[in-house]
């Protein structure tokens, strides 16, 4: 039988590391964690039955202009036929028979609920010009490749242009009512507690220079410590955002996932699902939540299972500042 | 009583000295769990802990700590040596127990 193996590498040039190294924008780095592999993948297929001649599927590529075509029945996934394998197909003169036959069997997949670095990371490590995406009942759901993620980078990073425009009309320093105002954003990698506290450690910095009393500043610093904690050691990783502004700290700790399932109880004095690794590191309490709502004066919380949970802590520093 | 001072009674190795040797100790906190560090309205307070960790250096940081002692003769990661030089916090350890660290400190400060 002349199928091939797996699927076919990429030239090395055309390899990605973003997120690899620490001087990618922060805005790409916040982006490939917030995005998921759903959020960018070709969900749209072409696919063909295992019965499909091998010269079925290269017609079916030469008209959709495509380098793979997924064998696929009733949202099952049984591999991918590659250009690859229709060049060893014409050669060997097998071009006549079944895609089932000589189709690229050992497939890595991706899952759709992965962010967007997990996924670029496969692409480093397997060095593959497309992943096939499978949702958690195992069905093949879509396709991903450098373009998919190029294109929906440049969405993601055009809206965020915008918005960072906006926001760059106020900077540190002044809102225009004399009031101070601030705006930092840090990306929060899951598990990652080499860094985990070095956000909160840099707010408190910066309001120490600012020279805002040390009560507020202790209770900013706490709740953005727990906030970034509760991201790394609970989340799939996501954003901790500070704003200061109209006389008053907003942080805000987004992430797209897993979600909690009853917020109410996650708020209790005690309510905990960190395991024993997090809690050996002195973690996973229960008293996050709990902390960061006692030193707010506004707390909100919303959060879905399945989808992501966004968490706000805003505290009035105005009347206090000097 | 100042930091240089507990190190002493502690009989501790200071591993860095940071910014808290002249510093006083108001208040002493026994604990392996960070959120209830971060409980604790204190800023003159002494972090004691058997918890050998980078981020016990960040959550005393965090509450203002004038310092960490990790007890019990625990070893320290390298990385905390140098957490602890960037955020300036003084850092030691004893090889007393939590407990007899909290006893030491209070005798010091209370003579029978």
């Amino acid at each position: 039988m002349s199928t091939s193996d797996s699927q076919p590498p990429i030239a090395s040039e055309e390899r990605t590391t973003l997120g690899e190294t620490d001087n990618d924008p922060i805005v790409l780095l916040e982006l490939i964690q917030r995005l998921k592999v759903r959020d960018v993948m070709t969900s749209n297929l072409v696919t063909v039955p295992r019965d499909a001649t091998m010269q079925q599927a290269q017609e079916l590529m030469r008209q959709k202009k495509i380098s793979s075509v997924p064998v696929e029945e009733k949202g099952r996934l049984f591999g991918l036929v590659s250009i690859d394998d229709i060049i060893r197909a014409l050669v060997a003169g097998t071009i006549h028979e079944s895609c089932g036959r000589h189709m690229t069997t050992k497939l890595v997949v991706l899952e759709d609920d992965m962010p967007l670095s997990f996924a670029l990371r496969y692409f480093d490590r397997y060095h593959y010009g497309r992943f096939p995406v499978i949702n958690r009942d195992r069905q093949l759901v879509g396709i991903i490749c450098h373009r998919d993620i190029n294109r929906a980078l440049l969405v993601e990073l055009t809206q965020e242009l915008h918005r960072l425009e906006g926001a760059s009309l106020q900077k540190d320093g002044d809102d225009g009512s004399g009031s101070l105002y601030l705006l930092r954003e840090f990306p929060i990698c899951k598990y990652d507690f080499e860094n985990a506290g070095k956000a909160a450690n840099q707010i408190k910095q910066v309001l120490q220079e600012k020279k805002l009393p040390p009560k507020i500043i202790r209770r900013i610093a706490v709740a953005a410590y727990e906030l970034e904690i509760n991201l790394c050691v609970h989340s799939d990783g996501g954003v901790l955002s500070w704003q200061i502004s109209n006389g008053r700290s907003e942080i805000v700790a987004r992430d797209a996932g897993p979600g909690i399932e009853d917020v109410e109880w996650a708020c209790r004095d005690g309510a905990s699902t960190a395991n024993e690794w997090i809690r050996s590191l002195g973690f996973g309490a229960g008293m996050g939540l709990v902390n960061v709502r006692r030193v707010s004066d506004e707390f909100d919380i919303k959060s879905k299972k399945g989808s992501g949970t966004t968490v706000k802590s805003i505290i009035y520093i105005e009347d206090k500042a000097s | 009583m100042t930091m240089s001072k507990v190190a002493e009674v502690l009989q501790a190795e200071v591993l860095v000295k940071g910014d808290g040797m002249s510093r006083r100790v108001g208040h002493v906190m026994a604990s392996d769990l960070m959120s209830d560090v971060l409980l604790v309205d204190e800023e003159d307070m002494l972090l004691l802990t058997s918890l050998a960790s980078d981020q016990v250096l960040r959550t005393a940081q965090i509450v203002g700590a004038v310092g960490v002692v990790v007890v019990n003769g625990k070893p320290l990661p390298s990385s905390m040596v140098n957490v602890a030089n960037d955020l300036g916090m003084t850092l030691a350890t004893s090889r007393l127990s939590k407990y007899d660290a909290c006893v030491a400190v209070h005798t010091a400060r209370h003579p029978l």
